[in-house]
């Protein structure tokens, strides 16, 4: 059962899930096997608000560490999210067609975007952030917003 | 307010988000449909009229079926509606409505681009079929 870190802000609450790992820009990675399964962290997808359209790249894509995964579109802004391994994009989660919005109501669970299939063998996971470190990172930066507010 | 007859008409109820994009959508649909498209068949009522337990508009709102065009999740005209004893007969979200029309991407805050427009006008669209079906003594449809 995934366990979370958590902070309050104002009458927000932001969920750091602690079992997988997570880009600088708020995305996760959670390796299954050779598999990595990638989604938006809940700080992310909070603050870019109710999502109304996902378009990922097609299954077979292969992408780099950075490329371009998929690019949300919420009702504020329009979000490009990097792949944050190397490998090829072997699913799709289908509800980013029909009910996009799950990634608002459970973006650990039901609302991951794809499944990765790792480039290496050894999946190569130094770019990236473990939670206690996502959750130090975004926990400064909310607070050093609501000190400028 | 205090003008209006109290025959049956349809209450539109749209979202009071200022400084909002989908907030202007929601009210840009609602002047389309009171003002131009069935002005002798509905009538608009101001969220912040209910906000504030306006009694006049308390009383049409228990009186007549409502639709309400909310402008996010936090679904403030419906459960306003809700709140005030009124019936509605159908709500709109207008995130949903832009999922279904992806063509017109809503944009600016007080006054929308083109494609917000456009969104209002097919939002309005629906709303006054919705509006027509009531009058005529059928009911409202699936929440949109």
């Amino acid at each position: 059962m995934t366990e979370f870190l958590d902070f309050t802000i104002d009458k927000f609450t932001f969920r750091t899930a602690t079992d997988r790992f997570y880009s600088d820009e708020g995305v996760w990675a959670k390796p299954e096997n050779n598999y990595i399964r990638i989604g938006m962290s809940d700080y992310l997808q909070q603050r870019s608000g109710d999502v109304a359209f996902a378009e990922i790249k097609p299954v077979g894509t292969s992408v780099a560490f950075g490329d371009e995964l998929a690019v949300i579109e919420t009702i504020k802004v329009n979000i490009s999210l990097m792949s944050p391994v190397s490998g090829r994009v072997v699913e799709i989660n289908p509800m980013m067609e029909t009910s996009p919005e799950v990634i608002n109501q459970d973006p650990y669970g039901a609302g991951w975007l794809v499944v990765i299939e790792a480039a290496e063998r050894i999946i190569d996971l130094k770019h990236l952030l473990d939670p206690q470190a996502y959750f130090a990172r975004i926990k400064l930066e909310a607070g050093l917003e609501v000190k400028k507010e | 307010m205090t003008d209006i007859d109290h025959t049956v008409r349809v209450i539109i109820v749209p979202c009071s988000g200022i400084g909002k994009t989908y907030g202007t959508v929601s009210r840009e649909a609602a002047y389309n449909v009171t003002e131009d498209l069935r002005p002798e068949d509905t009538y608009l009522v101001a969220l912040s009229k209910l906000v504030l337990g306006d009694e006049e508009a308390r009383s049409i709102i228990e009186g007549n079926p409502a639709i309400t065009i909310d402008g996010c999740k936090l679904a403030c005209a419906t459960k306003m509606v809700r709140e005030s004893g009124g019936k509605i007969a159908q709500e709109y979200a207008v995130l949903d409505v832009y999922r279904r029309y992806k063509q017109f991407k809503p944009q600016g805050i007080a006054e929308l681009n083109e494609g917000g427009a456009q969104l209002a006008q097919a939002l309005a669209g629906e709303i006054t079929q919705v509006v027509d079906q009531l009058i005529s003594g059928g009911g409202g449809k699936d929440n949109g």
